[in-house]
């Protein structure tokens, strides 16, 4: 979000998702696409039908890695450095769109600067990857006439993962490759609806449609609407709030829909904090492990049993609707908040989530046209969708960014938190796999996908595997500087020697209990993807 | 005089009130989303029977439905186990608006339940179906049951067979039950004249040239059978495969099912059968997480062979009957007709 925010001036997709299938060339860098978003993949497989050509970034050998014409498997947590060589061969081979890059952009000189400074040869050292492969992948992005470059948490999921954002933005801009059809930088959104939940507020420091508290005109309008004091100051992060410890700053919590003990960083951090608040609320549809802890669960509606929208990766706003009334106790979140609401004596009388939808489309600009009857009977409206005339946006920043020019915002090589030593001698890279979702509040009540994939694997590269004297099937021992978990190894070339490589679905094995609370310092994303691990056999 | 007749389209509500007194009547219905589905019919006046659209699902629901329980199973004293059949009542049904393809995946479906072992859940709900169908003067988009020899129109399996001309439809029968309909209700049915007869091979001849898709199935069959498939097309297929199982369970002849037993006290429990499909890692896994098959390499293999190789050795003809309907869902780009499509192109 702040990486695109800062450069382009709006945190989302710029395409749509169908005009993948269009491009020439697909950059995939930090998104196993074909396990985490098959429907994104399915686009890329077409495009590759028609003749495109498929790069993918990634220390490990995914299935689509396999597929790629060029696979660069980079050291984790040197996408700058990489993307900062691909950038100096563009520049030093002509490649570079100086047009768009006049007319649309800002401080080209600061990022041209920092990469005449920088010396390729070493830059290629530090990402493991072989300065002929670099230069391949650049001269095959630069020269494409429509190219999209699709990222996900591989990208977000670091230290600098702002950075990551800002120096692929500063990749799409120096080639012109944002702002047109079938071309631009997508950011692959792992929920339904977690574009929405940014879109309506969900943020510590915005209002719904992004706009801040901190300045008076968008918080005087919301003050108005609501008849409410609203406050200037943005609020906690997650990792603020989840992290806050014995004598944190929150005494109660409202946790709807999330399961923070599994899928936070430091398990035992978020426990401690969760059991010392005075009182937490947990709203979900099934118990969690989160929702065990809670002093009140409320249980909460499925989709089936509610109708509202869900706004997708590529900002299509889309219905869904109610097929069967809620069963036993629960309720719709909306009725839950509402209820809620009026007991703390602030009523909110919303006769149904159509009556809502009227009152976001008032109140935030990008959904100003976007009124359930517009949505019934149609696959949705994507925004910004200014009024009821306006027809959507299929993609961003034609004839100029949001923010008014593309800023370049040179970044350079931030080393990861924790990398491997004499103690703890593995890196270690969580993620997700294709049968699973999430802390599988819900997938794991399917014994189908059970069957498919029904406990924590960990990848392990062969050789490791001999010299640890583990095999396929074995149990180890997996413990870094903040916990220890056991699980299943798996031999396989997929992970290069000395990364590793699991899941965090599986209440059994909370691989969580292991990770780092290193985080962006913009976004305040954790690191998952980086933090080392000594392994041996049980 | 012939065996063929002719019934008015202004007639055809009006039989199929008729027959509903007496059967279940099952037809493909647009729901008000837009999506065609043969659906049970509670009330013919709040449906629209859309003849129009193919059916997103076939009859295999039907007969052999996604979950289905065997017998439920109890040991009170702990000691023997007592199994007791569950009785369902399956009303007599009609099925209208059968497709070719879809007619000849039942008969399949016979092969597989009836043929040796007597599978009486399924014969059960088979034998008291009464199936009416539609010649097809206008294959879809993805259809090519011309390959599969089977469509656009049938001239045997069914009990009842229609063919669109214009106002009215050409009715012929193959079984004594569909005879038994014309009889019943003789005042719907009037003998069909030469000219309707010629007007039915006119919409054949036509139909034949109307297929979008030219897909080589003999081709496949042949190189499957003298196993001259490339590896690469096994490899690049089930790499693009996304496992959703889509093209499983949406397809009318695959029968693949696991068998689980859901304990319901602490005594008793049921058998229950669910549909299943081979190209899941879990189909062929052993105990002990071995895998004979490579998924990723090899895991959509058994499904292709099975279709067109061990069905054709077994029984003459393949079992896939050209519906497209996994052409129509498939996420990946792995169906049928891509794999034949590479098989007949990766050789020449």
């Amino acid at each position: 979000m702040a990486g695109l925010a800062t450069t382009f001036g709006s945190g989302a997709m710029t395409n749509s998702i169908n005009e993948i299938e269009n491009a020439q060339v697909m950059l995939v860098i930090g998104s196993n696409t074909s396990e985490a978003h098959p429907q994104v993949a399915r686009r890329i497989f077409t495009a590759m039908d028609r003749g495109a050509r498929l790069i993918v970034i990634d220390p490990r050998r995914t299935l689509l890695a396999r597929r790629a014409d060029i696979h660069l498997a980079i050291r984790p947590g040197t996408d700058i450095p990489l993307l900062n060589a691909m950038m100096r061969i563009i520049l030093d081979e002509n490649l570079a769109d100086d047009l768009f890059i006049e007319m649309r952009t800002e401080n080209f000189y600061g990022l041209r600067d920092m990469l005449y400074r920088l010396d390729l040869e070493e830059t290629a050292r530090l990402t493991g990857v072989d300065l002929a492969g670099i230069r391949a992948a650049a001269q095959l992005y630069g020269r494409a006439q429509k190219a999209v470059i699709c990222y996900c948490l591989g990208i977000t999921q670091h230290v600098c993962g702002t950075g990551n954002v800002q120096a692929i933005a500063n990749l799409a801009m120096l080639t012109g490759h944002v702002e047109k059809e079938d071309t631009g930088v997508d950011p692959l959104r792992g929920q339904n609806n977690v574009q929405g939940a940014c879109d309506m507020g969900a943020l510590p420091n915005v209002f719904p449609s992004y706009q801040q508290v901190d300045i008076d005109d968008y918080r005087e309008k919301f003050e108005r609407a609501w008849h409410a004091c609203l406050p200037s100051q943005p609020g906690l992060t997650l990792m603020e709030m989840t992290h806050g410890g014995k004598n944190g700053p929150l005494k109660a919590m409202f946790i709807m829909g999330e399961n923070p003990v599994l899928s936070d960083p430091v398990q035992a951090r978020v426990e401690e904090t969760l059991d010392n608040l005075e009182f937490l609320l947990v709203a979900d549809i099934f118990l969690t492990e989160t929702a065990r802890r809670a002093h009140v669960v409320l249980p909460a509606a499925s989709f089936a049993e509610k109708t509202g929208t869900f706004t997708n990766s590529e900002r299509r706003v889309q219905m869904v609707r109610r097929v069967i009334p809620p069963l036993g106790q629960s309720r719709t979140d909306s009725d839950i908040i509402m209820d809620l609401s009026a007991r703390l004596g602030y009523a909110m009388d919303y006769e149904s989530p159509a009556e809502i939808m009227e009152e976001i489309s008032m109140l935030a600009p990008i959904y100003g046209g976007m009124q359930h009857d517009r949505l019934e009977n149609s696959w949705g409206l994507q925004w910004p969708c200014w009024d009821r005339r306006h027809s959507g946006t299929p993609f961003l920043h034609k004839y100029y960014f949001t923010r008014g020019k593309g800023r370049f915002v040179p970044t350079v090589h931030e080393p990861p938190a924790e990398l491997p030593d004499e103690d703890y001698p593995f890196l270690l890279i969580t993620g997700r796999i294709y049968h699973q979702y999430h802390t599988g509040t819900m997938s794991r009540h399917s014994a189908l996908l059970s069957r498919e994939a029904g406990e924590a694997l960990l990848q392990l590269h062969p050789g490791d595997g001999r010299r640890l004297g583990v095999r396929s099937g074995d149990l180890v021992r997996m413990r870094s500087r903040r916990g220890e978990v056991q699980v299943k190894a798996q031999l396989t070339e997929t992970v290069k020697a000395g990364e590793i490589y699991t899941t965090f679905h599986f209440s059994e094995m909370p691989v969580n209990r292991l990770t780092i609370s290193a985080k962006d310092h913009f976004s305040q994303c954790p690191e998952y993807k980086i933090c080392a691990v000594h392994l041996e056999k049980v | 005089m012939t065996d063929k007749y002719i019934l008015k389209k202004d007639h055809l509500l009006p039989l199929l009130r008729k027959l509903k007194k007496t059967h279940r009547l099952i037809a493909p219905v647009q729901n008000r989303h837009g999506d065609t589905l043969f659906t049970v019919i509670d009330n013919l006046d709040e449906v629209r029977i859309d003849l129009e659209n193919q059916a997103q699902n076939s009859l295999k629901q039907f007969f052999f439905p996604q979950q289905e329980t065997l017998f439920s199973y109890s040991n009170p004293a702990g000691d023997s186990y007592h199994f007791e059949p569950v009785a369902e009542e399956i009303p007599p049904t009609l099925y209208f608006g059968v497709r070719p393809c879809d007619l000849a995946a039942v008969l399949y479906l016979d092969v597989v339940f009836l043929k040796n072992a007597k599978d009486p859940n399924y014969l059960q709900k088979r034998q008291n179906s009464i199936l009416v169908g539609l010649n097809c003067n206008d294959p879809f988009a993805s259809c090519f049951c011309n390959a599969t020899r089977n469509g656009p129109f049938t001239d045997c399996g069914f009990d009842l067979q229609l063919t669109d001309l214009g106002d009215r439809f050409l009715v012929e029968y193959d079984r004594s039950r569909g005879q038994e309909i014309i009889s019943q209700w003789r005042q719907f049915f009037a003998q069909a004249g030469e000219q309707d007869v010629k007007a039915q091979y006119q919409a054949f001849l036509e139909a034949r040239g109307k297929f979008k898709l030219q897909v080589h199935l003999d081709q496949a069959v042949k190189k499957l059978a003298e196993d001259e498939v490339p590896d690469s097309v096994w490899e690049e297929l089930s790499m693009r495969c996304q496992d959703c199982g889509g093209c499983a369970y949406i397809c009318p002849t695959c029968t693949c099912f696991t068998i689980s037993d859901l304990q319901t006290s602490d005594h008793a429990g049921e058998r229950i059968r669910s549909w299943d499909a081979c190209t899941f890692s879990g189909f062929t896994r052993m105990a002990g997480g071995h895998n004979p098959v490579d998924r990723q390499m090899r895991g959509i293999e058994k499904r292709f062979r099975h279709k067109l190789q061990f069905d054709v050795k077994k029984d003459n003809r393949p079992s896939c009957v050209g519906c497209g309907r996994c052409v129509n869902i498939c996420f990946g780009g792995t169906d049928i007709v891509r794999f034949i499509n590479m098989t007949c192109c990766e050789n020449s």
